[in-house]
């Protein structure tokens, strides 16, 4: 199974099949299938309640002088039905993607997500707000249970990016780049592994269920200050929508790097959680 | 155009279109909609109604206050109140109480109070302030006086949904009882306008906009839901909405 085949192998050979490690415990890999599957759910019932009133004010109160995003639907000069998203007053068109899009009832109308995007497909904020709620604490409770887990396994500090990471981060980006050969000096964790997890889990994950606590009544009134400090129950409601979208745009380097680093070995290492080291040490998901 | 609309539908079966649907489904048909329900009783637990909503100062009110739910009421009996300048409006206050009786506006207007500027927070996600006038509930309720085995205070709408079903909302007593818990009788300084409630309207500025009933015209107390529209509440906790509302 391992390197010790013999003095046949060819030596790259034997590089890349190193020996297999136990690599995540059944804390880690339970608590991040269960994460994935609830952002993928929260994305989805996120959305569902953003089409209930599709556009974000940098405000407390709902204020269109403040507005930062705005999809709605209208007519063309044809008279054609069309969807148009507004960034910080810049209109686009986009028609069939956002604004006038597939209602999930078989025909295009105006909403704002289409309902391949949203749980459920068809409007119904009732049940999306179900699902939202519910997997909100799935999510939450995970995260919890992930950095107390590597609190007690003593190993969750390999993966907080330091201030002597810091240098580290460009030459570890020209490694990925193939601008440079070897890549920086490092633990167990790259310096751009460990910015990425240092964010996702102490700066994205805590700040979008804070924001998304922020923007409920109930919340406000026994923790006014939180709802405050992100500018009011509008801007909580644009801040958590900003942050989906990084946790987003994590998610899908994430996804970029399990496939390009060794698809299947990174799989059962996040499944059995056996990981055999080779090539692909240290430069990971 | 049509590119787009290729794209989409490309895109719409990549993401296995209607797997939303069919997820829903499948999860509200079975008994994983207990499972996700579940969620509202510990947001209750958690959040409570210890808390006090923020308030306002005069500048931030919206002038031309967003109306929520439906406009007004459109059956004769609604339309006769408001004609006669709500004299032949009565409040009626009954079930588990020791005193059950029915106000003239008159006399709640007697009772008047309270004056809050607070925000409205929708369930769709928008938010509004307004400044908001009228009787506190637990005043109300001190008149009354509630019996023992009330346990919640339920409001009868003179409103119905375009099905015909009757609009009501409910409170337990501990949320009837949260000082900031208004009948509200006055918005921005005016008599509230058909269209925002009037005569009186419930504001609980605690929860989301949907518990704020409008167009009051009983309160009765009673020991449960049972019997009361489809025993959840309330009409929009009927049609799968939280009865807690506060998040």
């Amino acid at each position: 199974m391992d390197a010790t085949v013999g003095t046949t192998v060819p030596r790259v050979a034997r590089e890349e099949r190193g020996p297999i490690v136990y690599r995540h415990t059944v804390t880690t890999r339970l608590t991040h299938w269960l994460s994935a599957l609830a952002l993928v759910i929260l994305v989805a019932s996120g959305l569902q309640i953003f089409n209930a009133a599709p556009y974000l004010d940098a405000s407390d109160k709902t204020d269109p002088a403040r507005r930062v995003l705005q999809i709605g639907a209208g007519t063309d000069a044809s008279g054609g039905a069309t969807g148009t998203t507004v960034i910080f007053g810049h209109t686009f068109r986009t028609t069939h993607l956002l604004g006038y899009t597939d209602n999930g009832m078989g025909e295009q109308s105006q909403r704002a997500f289409p309902a391949w995007l949203t749980l459920p497909g068809y409007q119904d904020l009732a049940d999306g707000r179900r699902w939202h709620l519910f997997f909100a604490w799935i999510f939450t409770l995970c995260g919890v249970a992930y950095i107390v887990a590597g609190v007690l396994r003593k190993d969750l500090a390999d993966l907080v990016l330091r201030p002597s990471d810091l240098p580290k981060l460009w030459p570890m980006q020209a490694y990925y780049l193939r601008l440079r050969s070897e890549p920086p000096a490092h633990g167990k964790y790259n310096p751009l592994q460990k910015m990425a997890y240092t964010l996702v889990l102490f700066v994205f994950s805590p700040l979008i269920v804070l924001s998304g606590l922020a923007l409920s009544p109930g919340i406000d009134a026994i923790a006014g200050p939180l709802t405050t400090a992100f500018g009011g129950r509008q801007f909580a409601r644009l801040w958590h929508f900003v942050f989906m979208v990084a946790l987003l745009g994590f998610f899908g380097v994430h996804l970029v790097l399990v496939a390009s680093t060794g698809v299947l070995n990174n799989l059962r290492s996040m499944i059995l959680g056996t990981y055999r080291v080779g090539k692909h040490e240290g430069t990971g998901p | 155009m049509r590119r787009r609309l290729f794209i989409a539908t490309s895109l719409s079966a990549l993401a296995g279109c209607g797997v939303g649907n069919k997820l829903n489904d499948a999860a509200t048909s079975s008994g994983f909609k207990n499972v996700l329900e579940s969620a509202e009783a510990l947001n209750h637990l958690v959040i409570g109604t210890r808390g006090r909503a923020k308030l306002y100062a005069p500048g931030d009110v919206d002038r031309d206050f967003r109306t929520n739910g439906f406009d007004t009421p459109s059956d004769a009996t609604y339309r006769g109140i408001v004609a006669d300048g709500y004299s032949s409006y009565r409040l009626v206050v009954d079930g588990e109480a020791e005193r059950k009786q029915a106000f003239t506006l008159a006399e709640l207007r007697a009772m008047q109070s309270l004056t809050q500027i607070t925000r409205h927070d929708c369930v769709e996600g928008w938010s509004a302030i307004g400044e908001w006038g009228g009787v506190p509930l637990h005043e109300l309720l001190a008149v009354v006086r509630p019996t023992a085995r009330a346990r919640y205070v339920i409001f009868h709408s003179m409103d119905r949904s375009p099905d015909g079903d009757p609009y009501y909302e409910s409170l337990d007593m501990h949320e009837a009882a949260h000082p900031q818990t208004l009948l509200a009788l006055d918005l921005n300084g005016r008599p509230l306008d058909p269209d925002h409630g009037a005569p009186v309207r419930l504001r609980v500025p605690t929860q989301l906009g949907y518990k704020s009933a409008k167009w009051v015209n009983r309160i009765q107390l009673a020991a449960s839901f049972a019997g009361i529209g489809d025993g959840k509440g309330g009409y929009w906790e009927d049609q799968g909405y939280e009865w807690y509302a506060g998040i």
